[in-house]
């Protein structure tokens, strides 16, 4: 995690530049790296998608840019007394506060926009100005975290705490490993399989941390992720629906998304999806459903996706098209509640 | 037609024409007969001001005394009646030349006397006049006119002095101010639109005082006699002209006679309708002058009508009349012409201005004027009205704007008026087509005001929203950079919107 008196420098420094502009009487502009699926190119080295060269100007003496102009600085401002307070928003948050202001934004996908132009344009994650989104995924684990946050400095905090674990928040995310047993990262999709392998003690079992993800990863989750993967040297594996879907949440992990592309240091080019993939439905002959169209539809996209070009990811496309059919983590039920953790997850860490 | 005209003038019998005519000649009831008489004065005073080339101050007077008996009074500064004039002028009903060659207030050159008349028979008194001209010190004439024979009786004449030149007019008659009071104030309003240099004033029984015009201190020019144009000779025209010169062989003639036919187009007109230019005009019979005012009327190669002698307003004039009479905004002028009708030159002009003075409605509301004389009535009949109908208005206003006017001026040497009250202009095909697209051309002026205006609208309220932006922009920059001070942004904003907020 970068030092957050940073932010602030930088903050400051974009404010100074601007004011000097209309001191001498010149309507400030700002160039932004563009954001759009043009811009996105997937780097072969860091095996993520970053942004290309192409920069969007906004320009003050625009009637048509003021306004976006205008409210990326209200961001930048509420940013910074979030940071020099040691306070923190929601995405929400953020939205509703700028009422008050007289900013107004269109909705919440307007204000989630601008803050990633300011993530663009001072090269910081929201984390890291203040900014949280709302679904919280949780994790547990045998790992000891130090707290840096404002009344809790130097608090240690053990990940097994509460049994249905902690939920993944600004505190955690800028809290610093201590140490850990956990060989192991494992982040499961649905909460019903977390809560299933916490029970298990699935964790002991295979040294592993759980993390629940819910669905696509909040940006949190794959920070904290990434920070363990990194700083405590654990391999991470992902478990999830045997769906295009499913894959796609694994696939971002491992790459990177699309829509922050402008962050750096997200993507774990090294974890790795064990399933539920087709072939896996076949060979447990797992209870499933047919594709429809929607999966389908998705299917192709992502066999178009520059992320999916290497031969493994494209076979296992295919697989699914071959198959048409689709399964859930729960699925393995059918063999008796303890039958992933005594058969499947073994063979598959392994 | 007072003064130096009444040479053109031949006599008729007046007391019959008058009798059966009245109504036609505005006498028909006292509300009609008192407007009337105020109008013919004052468009008397009105010439007589334009050939002495001054700004005309015209004060009318009128006192009514025993319900109907009222006793007008119009006073001007104009040339002033000659001594020998004075008589005719006032005593005889003349009739006027029908080819008046220039643009006139009146047409039948009844006016004045009719009014005398009028006054004679209702209440058995005389005319008053008291007038001056440069050479004398002035004198008060009491006339009559001998309706029998048509002729003045003087019955007093007494030399009164005079400050200014000019000439008063008294006349005593049956009328009705209470119920013509309104078309009176009405008539002088307008003719200070038509008529902006003159400054008139209107005194109603000592109790009311009005102010009309003087809203230019421009003197127009005098509108100057011109040849007739060559497609106005029906045959009694031909027959006039050639009686005065019989001995001109027939090219002198024609080039002598007309405008826009020198020798040339004479030469080649007489070519092509095969008449031989050496044959005097009075060895023509009755026959060949028909044919050659036929060939005239229809010869297609004249030229347009000579313009100088008309006088239209003018786009100043009328625009500062109107701005200050009606404290209204003029949004555009047209003018179409001079073109001819049967030979006839003249020339449309109109005004289009918005007003809450206006009437609100879905089509502009009319103001007819010809010859610089307003009229107020008989507007159904009317071709600028009648035309006005034809026009979809809905494409050219929009219908926030509400109060629009338009002011209309037909000028030329001979209006064709639908009646002898010259109250409305008759539908000649080529004047209709003509003020259709004048009307048209005042109303794409009006969709392009007000469009510029809802432009203007627009962005002043760009301007604003805009200036609260930057200004946000100003503030919150301010807070990131950590800087107390919110720099001023008003003179880079105006800069900015220099361009715009013009419109």
């Amino acid at each position: 995690m970068s030092d957050m008196s940073d932010p602030i420098k930088s903050l400051t420094e974009l404010g100074k530049k601007i004011l000097s502009s209309i001191e001498d009487g010149h309507f400030p502009r700002i160039e932004i790296p563009a954001r759009s699926t043009e811009n996105i190119v997937f780097d072969e080295q860091t095996e993520q998608f970053i942004l290309g060269d192409s920069r969007t100007t906004r320009d003050s003496s625009n009637s048509k840019h003021i306004r976006s102009f205008m409210q990326l600085m209200w961001i930048a401002s509420f940013s910074k007394r979030l940071l020099e307070s040691g306070r923190t928003s929601s995405l929400r948050d953020l939205y509703y506060s700028s009422e008050a202001f007289g900013v107004r934004f269109k909705d919440q996908a307007e204000s989630d926009r601008l803050l990633s132009d300011l993530e663009a344009l001072i090269e910081y994650p929201r984390e890291s100005l203040g900014f949280f989104p709302e679904e919280h995924s949780s994790i547990y684990g045998k790992v000891i975290m130090r707290y840096t946050v404002k009344g809790y400095e130097d608090k240690e905090v053990d990940l097994t705490i509460s049994p249905d674990g902690l939920p993944i928040g600004p505190a955690l995310l800028s809290a610093s490993p201590v140490r850990t047993d956990a060989k192991l990262i494992l982040a499961v999709e649905s909460g019903g399989m977390f809560s299933r392998l916490i029970e298990t003690r699935c964790w002991e079992r295979f040294d592993c941390i759980l993390v629940h993800l819910g669905g696509q990863a909040p940006r949190s989750t794959r920070r904290l992720m990434r920070r363990l993967h990194d700083e405590l040297h654990l391999p991470v594996k992902i478990f999830t629906d045997g769906d295009p879907w499913g894959m796609h949440i694994a696939r971002v992990i491992i790459a990177g998304s699309a829509n922050a592309a402008h962050i750096r240091d997200l993507a774990i080019p090294t974890a790795e999806w064990i399933g539920v993939n087709a072939d896996d439905i076949v060979r447990y002959n797992l209870p499933c459903e047919d594709m429809n169209n929607r999966d389908l539809k998705r299917l192709d996209e992502l066999s178009k996706d520059s992320r999916y070009l290497s031969d493994d990811w494209q076979s296992a496309i295919e697989s699914f098209r071959r198959l048409r059919k689709k399964a859930e983590q729960q699925a393995f039920s059918r063999f008796g509640i303890d039958f992933v953790v005594d058969e499947y997850l073994p063979t598959k860490i392994q | 037609m007072t003064g130096s005209a009444s040479g053109n003038f031949r006599g008729i019998s007046p007391a019959e024409f008058f009798y059966r005519n009245r109504q036609m000649a505005g006498f028909e009831n006292p509300t009609q007969s008192l407007y009337t008489t105020v109008r013919e004065l004052v468009e008397n005073s009105l010439d007589s001001c334009e050939e002495a080339r001054v700004l005309p101050t015209v004060d009318v007077t009128i006192q009514s005394e025993l319900g109907r008996t009222c006793t007008v009074s119009v006073s001007d500064n104009g040339t002033g009646v000659p001594d020998e004039n004075v008589p005719n002028a006032f005593g005889k009903v003349l009739y006027g030349n029908k080819y008046s060659s220039r643009q006139r207030r009146g047409t039948f050159g009844l006016g004045v006397t009719m009014a005398v008349l009028y006054g004679q028979i209702s209440t058995g008194t005389p005319a008053v006049i008291h007038t001056k001209t440069a050479q004398n010190e002035g004198n008060e004439y009491s006339v009559y006119i001998d309706i029998e024979s048509n002729s003045p009786i003087v019955k007093s004449s007494n030399p009164l002095k005079r400050k200014e030149r000019g000439t008063t007019v008294h006349i005593t008659l049956n009328g009705d101010l209470k119920r013509s009071r309104e078309r009176v104030i009405e008539y002088l309003r307008l003719t200070g639109i038509s008529t902006p240099h003159a400054r008139i004033t209107l005194s109603l029984d000592d109790t009311e005082r009005y102010t009309f015009g003087g809203f230019t201190k421009k003197i127009p020019s005098l509108p100057v006699d011109s040849l007739p144009h060559p497609h106005a000779a029906d045959l009694e025209l031909i027959r006039r002209l050639a009686a005065k010169n019989p001995d001109l062989r027939l090219h002198e003639f024609l080039v002598g006679s007309f405008q826009q036919l020198g020798h040339k187009t004479a030469e080649k007109f007489l070519n092509f309708i095969r008449m031989d230019p050496r044959a005097t005009i009075g060895s023509l019979d009755r026959e060949a002058l028909s044919y050659l005012g036929n060939s005239l009327r229809k010869y297609d190669k004249f030229g347009k009508p000579s313009a100088t002698c008309l006088s239209p307003v003018g786009k100043e004039s009328f625009f500062n009349a109107i701005r200050k009479e009606f404290n209204a905004t003029v949004i555009g002028y047209s003018q179409r012409g001079p073109l001819e009708w049967d030979g006839f030159p003249y020339i449309v002009e109109g005004v289009l201005a918005i007003s809450d003075a206006f009437e609100q409605s879905d089509i502009p509301h009319l103001f007819r004027f010809a010859n610089r004389v307003p009229l107020l009535y008989d507007s159904t009949d009317d071709v600028f009205a009648k035309t006005l109908k034809r026009i979809p208005w809905a494409r050219y206003k929009p219908p926030e704007i509400s109060g629009v006017a338009i002011f209309t001026h037909f000028c030329s040497i001979r209006v064709p008026y639908s009646a002898a009250g010259k109250q409305s202009i008759t539908s000649v095909s080529s004047i209709t087509s003509e003020i259709l697209s004048l009307y048209r051309e005042l109303g794409r002026k009006l969709k392009v005001f007000s469009e510029g205006k809802k432009r203007a609208l627009h962005s002043r309220r760009k301007l604003k929203e805009f200036s609260r932006l930057f200004n946000l922009l100003a503030k919150f920059s301010s807070e990131v950079a950590g800087v107390d001070n919110i720099p001023d942004t008003s003179r880079m904003i105006n800069e900015l919107f220099e361009v715009d907020s013009d419109v």
